[in-house]
């Protein structure tokens, strides 16, 4: 019943070793989940405690990039938000497509795959899978691995097929992936990742792609503090053009960030931005 | 002497929060953090019906909101909801926990571990036991707890799983809670 818990000081240990080490920087994530996550991954990998983790962390370049994806939250549904997924197929990807020949989408969250998933459903649908470039953040090659292996949990199944029924899709969800196998993984069909770009990145997001015509950023401010919000959007915005869209988190907005003044509202439920040009 | 109050339960205990909102006095001297079980996919219409007759105002936070007294901060949809050192709210789409996403006990936890023993928890009916393990930290870091009496629940699992865990303080009916609640003074 009692749930491994670590404090502050042990927290900022394993952040200490973390930059030290291997040069990433986790100082500015929010500290109540990343703490929480911290938690997870010790009692995940039987260790006794922060020691124990300080102590596999240091040399062992493996355990570091297994490390990398557990300490990412997963992003635990497809087509989150439905009605965001039919505002990108009925506006917002319409109005991108009529104004430009250059395509480009970034998924810039440490996503495990559901969000990239949904969109290169999206745009299959829209038939227009060949004519966009998608990149997509990993943070670890680890979750690169796990992402083109297609392998979703069942346990999502019921979730994620009556979100993509919201979401106005015109096939059926059954329709790209697998029935399930004996240990309740289905296999998502991994051709509509063939294409996407995936791109190693450290916390900060640094090495941002360029001439992003939309930015898929959604709940990953949530697990920054402010300062970090402040660095990432600075990012985001430097890789978009002017007049791109930058999707958040319905419970996100830059209203709290000082990247409020450089974008324009277009959808304010679904917190859908529009880069200012200049 | 307070510094928070954290209410935990079902959309079926709607009423019974509903009464406490309007009973508040408009200048209720906490914040009111409510994590309440809740249609995951149905972003809106809860704040707007519990808006309807509370005394305070009532918010769905966005992230990193700061946490004002006298104003009732509702856990979004799909969210869970944590209290972020700062006094501020922290929102997270990381996994169910009991089924439950927001979780009643990760808000009670997160609440327990920053106001203390400055912490009132209040557990209200509901049908699963998400929510016991948080109103324990709660009584771990001293802070204040209340059961709602569950011969009062329609359905009791909730209340008696917290029950089970803790020596409560109180348990109380909706009326005792409301009477408790409008003798809090700064």
């Amino acid at each position: 019943m009692t749930r491994y818990e670590i404090g502050i000081v042990e927290t900022r240990n394993v952040i200490k070793t973390l930059l030290d080490t291997y040069s990433y920087d986790f100082r500015d994530f929010a500290l109540t989940s990343f703490k929480r996550r911290l938690e997870d991954v010790i009692m995940k990998n039987g260790l006794r405690d922060s020691e124990g983790l300080i102590g596999r962390l240091l040399n062992n370049k493996d355990f570091f990039e297994h490390f990398l994806k557990d300490i990412t939250p997963e992003t635990t549904e497809m087509f989150r938000d439905p009605s965001l997924w039919r505002s990108l197929r009925e506006e917002i990807i319409p109005a991108i497509v009529k104004s430009s020949s250059k395509l480009k989408i970034w998924v810039a969250a440490f996503d495990s795959g559901e969000e990239i998933y949904s969109l290169c459903i999206l745009l299959k649908e829209m038939d227009l899978l060949d004519k966009f470039e998608v990149f997509a953040s990993t943070i670890s090659d680890e979750v690169t691995k796990k992402i083109k292996s297609g392998r979703l949990d069942i346990k999502q199944l019921e979730v994620n097929e009556a979100n993509y029924e919201r979401s106005n899709g015109t096939k059926r969800y059954t329709d790209y992936h697998t029935t399930a196998n004996s240990s309740g993984t289905i296999i998502i069909d991994t051709s509509l990742v063939d294409n996407v770009k995936f791109v190693k990145q450290d916390t900060l997001f640094s090495n941002a792609p360029s001439g992003m015509r939309l930015v898929l950023f959604r709940n990953q401010l949530i697990y920054f503090n402010q300062l970090l919000q402040d660095k990432t959007l600075n990012a985001v915005h430097g890789s978009m053009v002017p007049g791109g869209y930058l999707a958040l988190g319905a419970k996100e907005t830059l209203e709290n960030t000082n990247s409020s003044n450089k974008f324009t509202v277009v959808n304010d439920a679904e917190k859908i931005y529009k880069k200012k040009v200049g | 002497m307070y510094k928070a109050l954290i209410i935990g339960g079902s959309a079926g205990s709607f009423q019974v929060i509903t009464r406490i909102l309007s009973s508040l006095p408009a200048n209720f001297p906490l914040p009111v953090l409510l994590s309440l079980h809740r249609l995951k996919h149905v972003r809106s219409g809860f704040v707007e019906a519990l808006s309807i007759k509370s005394a305070i105002p009532v918010v769905e936070p966005f992230d990193k909101d700061q946490i004002k007294p006298g104003k009732a901060y509702l856990a979004p949809a799909n969210y869970h909801m944590f209290i972020e050192l700062g006094n501020k709210i922290a929102l997270s789409t990381e996994p169910p926990v009991n089924h439950s996403r927001p979780s009643i006990d990760l808000s009670f936890v997160t609440a327990a571990q920053v106001y203390r023993e400055k912490l009132i928890g209040i557990i209200l009916s509901g049908a699963n036991k998400d929510g016991a393990y948080g109103l324990k930290k709660v009584s771990d870091y001293g802070g204040v707890t209340i059961v709602q009496d569950p011969m009062e629940c329609q359905v009791k699992t909730m209340t008696e799983s917290a029950l089970k865990i803790t020596k409560v303080d109180h348990v109380m009916k909706t009326d005792q809670i409301i009477r408790f609640l409008q003798n809090i003074k700064q």
